[in-house]
């Protein structure tokens, strides 16, 4: 039924085609090596080692997946260019990161030339499973450079690698190395500079009609364009096999060959069902070979790992020790980061304060010191919490515990139909969910993760905590229900269950519509133990936070400009004869001063701060925010709000817990927080002026405060869904089901609640 | 060499394993995307594995074969039938 095949037989001309590459085409640009390998077989540490300081990231257009390229200085002084591609198992994509390998490797992605060489990272320690992909990649035909990685550790562990019979073997250069130590830099670096030749694909066996269909589409393939240099056999078995969402192996093939391959397809269908499994299980046979020629194990294997496990996955112990860790991010991202975000702030209005008097008073001082100056701090403040959250999940991906997590955590995570990788991301997001939404980049399947970033914002973040402050202090008695709970506790308590449930309820629905997909295969790796590499760790931190500060950092600046000027403009008529008051105000206070009559001084002071906050509230209610305020009344007047909670609402898009202020500048306050009691008294005695009544009710703070734990109010939420999306659709779907949400949920609120005779 | 789906009493879902147990993958079914993902990481016939340990909520297990370790859920572990040994 099936025949041993020699591939180098079938496409005889491999090397020749190779080497025929053309050299101007060469000579114009620099080398462009591709990093390619496994999951947690060490190639971003060896891209790290390489490259040094200079890389950049980027995305793959139109896909959410990574693009890390970097120089790598070689010793002739000659530099090559450096791309650390996806980690696969596999070449046969089933997921957007694989299907990028694929077309970055053969030479059909549109934003990146053939590689002239690839660099295959294979960890020593589990060869065995590695090396489907090592067989694979050798198949297409091109130039690889092999880097037998973790090769100190494989010796620690009594486990000898046959290099130079791999090297035999593969008719490539097989290089021993320590991604982590150095060791074998040197060498490998030599091959990259040296030109390789295409390696020797090793011998395995495939059913005659399969062989024969591969055969007759690599006879067809043409002599000419992308493809042309690589094995024609590996491209007929590529667009054979490769029959996932994507097409862009097909797009890249005239159409009598698409024809050709459906067709095929179809007959191999009919003839043997289960053609597909040909290739793995002839690859594997092949592999168990090499493994056992090339591999041995002088000492047994050690059972670290295995008493680390009984411990980190006990069925007591594993959770408990993972509520543990779990607490220490929470507490870092909450108590830590907190200094430094409180520094930063002050750094910025100190930046302000001195800034300011340089320029002109009036607009231009405005715009730098409240626009642009404001807007940079708003970016800046996020930077702690995601350094904080990133050091820890490098620490625990690379050490091997994140998978752990995931492993101890699934069985819940499934319940809303996600995987236990979604866990992290989520619960970061009760502190703030910018973090949050970049660690979803862990979540391997995309759906999951789209999911994921979806219903991230729906949890109480920290931003959140000041508006739930005031309104609660200002309207809820603090009283005691059911004997021994306090009632404000309670409410709040019941927010942080509402957005949970929220996101329950939305990720749901989400997996059941837009995202419902094949169900994918929750199969991970749980790779063995090894202690982090500092560099590596830090390397992640410095880029998660650098992607944010130029990715989202422009969105949220220009925003935080537009919001300001909303907010300033146009300037009222009524604020020019209080400014001038003011200046007379200011004037006699100063003249108090100089003549020591303290008194008086303190009085005027005291009057200048009043006419400020009198300036600010009057220009805020008659600028464009505060007529947008006036203009959505009526939308929001059905939850409970007036005009000037409509300003609030807008306002607090810039953050949320800008509400807070905007509330305290609308009723002349100046700048009162939360815990201002003035705030609370203005609130809670204000007035409606037509009808005299009063404006706000607990029933409205309960409405509000529903409106707040729903509603996406967050322009850097949406700048950072856009930037790891890699798209608008997502980011505007976003903001317009969870206000849509918020909207219905508060009407229900208030409505009801107005309807069983409350507030 | 296509893999028949045996009548051998002996033969179990890799799912009714017990805890250390250890088998070999006698067949793999499932829609063909997910029958490809499985064997590409070696779940091929004739493979042997263990069932190195449960979840602490029961799922999803935890296997090793090939000398990797996998957490792979029930579910799909019901796909996959083994013969103890």
């Amino acid at each position: 039924m099936s025949i041993p095949t020699d591939l180098a037989a079938v496409s005889p001309s491999t090397s020749d085609r190779a080497r025929r590459q053309p050299e101007a085409h060469r000579r114009t640009r620099r080398k462009l090596v591709a990093i390619a390998g496994g999951p947690n077989c060490g190639k971003s540490t060896l891209f790290n080692r390489l490259t040094g300081l200079r890389q950049k990231v980027a995305n793959y257009p139109g896909v959410t997946v990574e693009k890390k390229a970097g120089f790598c200085p070689l010793a002739s002084g000659r530099t090559v260019e450096v791309l650390d591609l996806p980690g696969t198992y596999s070449l046969r994509p089933g997921s957007p990161d694989e299907v990028v390998v694929r077309d970055v490797l053969l030479g059909v992605q549109s934003d990146t030339p053939l590689p002239d060489l690839t660099l295959l990272v294979l960890d020593a320690t589990c060869l065995e499973r590695q090396l489907y992909l090592c067989m694979q990649l050798i198949e297409i035909g091109r130039p690889v450079v092999v880097a037998l990685n973790m090769m100190d550790t494989a010796d620690e562990e009594g486990l000898h690698v046959d290099a130079p019979l791999l090297e035999r073997t593969f008719g490539a250069p097989v290089i021993p190395i320590s991604a982590k130590t150095g060791s074998g830099l040197r060498e490998l670096r030599e091959a990259m500079e040296q030109d390789v030749a295409p390696p020797r694909p090793v011998t395995r066996t495939l059913a005659a009609p399969l062989l024969q269909a591969a055969q007759k589409v690599a006879g067809m393939l043409p002599s000419t364009g992308p493809l042309a240099t690589l094995n024609r056999f590996h491209v007929a078995m590529a667009l054979l096999l490769d029959e996932g969402e994507d097409d862009s192996l097909m797009r890249a093939v005239p159409p009598a060959i698409r024809r050709e391959v459906l067709a095929l397809r179809a007959l191999l269908n009919a003839e043997i069902p289960e053609w597909r499994s040909h290739e793995p299980i002839g690859h594997y046979r092949s592999i168990e070979d090499l493994i056992r020629r090339a591999t041995l194990r002088v000492k047994p294997e050690t059972s670290v790992r295995e008493r680390i496990d009984r411990v980190l996955t006990h069925r007591v112990f594993g959770p408990l020790i993972f509520i543990a860790f779990m607490a220490v991010i929470f507490q870092s991202l909450f108590m830590w980061a907190q200094p430094l975000m409180n520094a930063i702030d002050f750094g910025v209005s100190a930046l302000g304060r001195f800034i300011g008097p340089w320029l002109p008073a009036g607009p231009i001082r405005s715009l730098v010191v409240d626009g642009a100056i404001a807007g940079v701090g708003a970016v800046v403040t996020f930077v702690p919490q995601i350094a904080f959250l990133f050091l820890f999940i490098s620490l625990m991906e690379d050490s091997g515990y994140l998978a752990r997590a995931a492993f101890i955590m699934d069985r819940l995570m499934r319940g809303v139909g996600l995987s236990g990788r979604a866990f992290i991301p989520l619960l970061s997001s009760f502190a703030c969910a910018i973090p949050g939404i970049m660690a979803t980049r862990t979540i391997d399947n995309r759906r999951d993760r789209l999911t994921t970033i979806l219903i991230a914002p729906f949890m109480s973040c920290s931003a959140r905590l000041p508006v739930y402050a005031l309104l609660i202090g200002a309207f809820i008695p603090n009283r005691t229900v059911l004997g021994i709970l306090n009632l404000p506790g309670l409410v709040l308590f019941c927010l942080y269950v509402l957005g949970i449930l929220a996101a329950v309820v939305v990720a749901w629905a989400l997996k059941r519509t837009a995202l419902r997909g094949a169900r994918p295969l929750y199969v991970m790796e749980l790779p063995p133990y090894r202690v982090p590499s500092w560099r590596s760790v830090l390397v992640t931190v410095r880029d998660r936070a650098g992607l944010f500060v130029q990715k989202a950092g422009t969105v949220i600046l220009a925003v935080s400009i537009v919001l300001w000027f909303l907010a300033s403009y146009p300037k009222n008529a009524e604020v020019k004869p209080l400014e001038k008051e003011l200046q007379k105000v200011e004037q006699s206070a100063d003249q108090a001063q100089a003549q020591g009559q303290r008194a008086e001084a303190a009085a005027s002071r005291a009057q200048a701060v009043h006419l400020e906050n009198e300036i600010a509230g009057v220009s805020l209610r008659d600028s464009f925010a505060g007529r947008a305020g006036r203009l959505i009344e009526p939308a929001i007047a059905p939850l409970g709000f007036d005009w000037k909670i409509g300003i609030a609402l807008l306002s607090s898009f810039a953050a949320r817990e800008v509400m807070v202020s905007t509330m305290a500048t609308v009723y002349n306050l100046g700048d009162a927080d939360q815990t201002s009691v003035s705030l609370r008294e203005k609130l809670r005695h204000a007035e409606d002026p037509r009808t005299g009544e009063k404006a706000y009710s607990p029933l409205m703070a309960v409405s509000l405060m529903v409106f707040f734990v729903l509603a996406c109010q967050c322009m850097s939420t949406v700048a950072v869904v856009r930037r790891e999306t890699n798209s608008w659709g997502w980011p505007i779907f976003m903001v317009v089901m969870m206000n849509a949400l918020a909207w219905i949920a508060s009407f229900a609120v208030f409505q009801g609640g107005r309807m069983l005779g409350l507030g | 060499m296509t893999p028949r789906r045996s009548t051998c009493p002996k033969t179990k879902k890799l799912a009714e394993l017990k805890a250390g147990a250890r088998a070999v993958v006698r067949h793999v079914s499932g829609e063909p995307e997910l029958l490809r993902r499985l064997l590409e990481l070696g779940f091929v016939p004739g493979t042997p594995i263990t069932l190195v340990r449960r979840a602490p909520m029961g799922d999803p297990i935890e296997l090793r074969l090939r000398g990797t370790h996998f957490s792979i859920r029930t579910s799909e572990a019901d796909r996959i039938d083994v013969d103890p040994y």
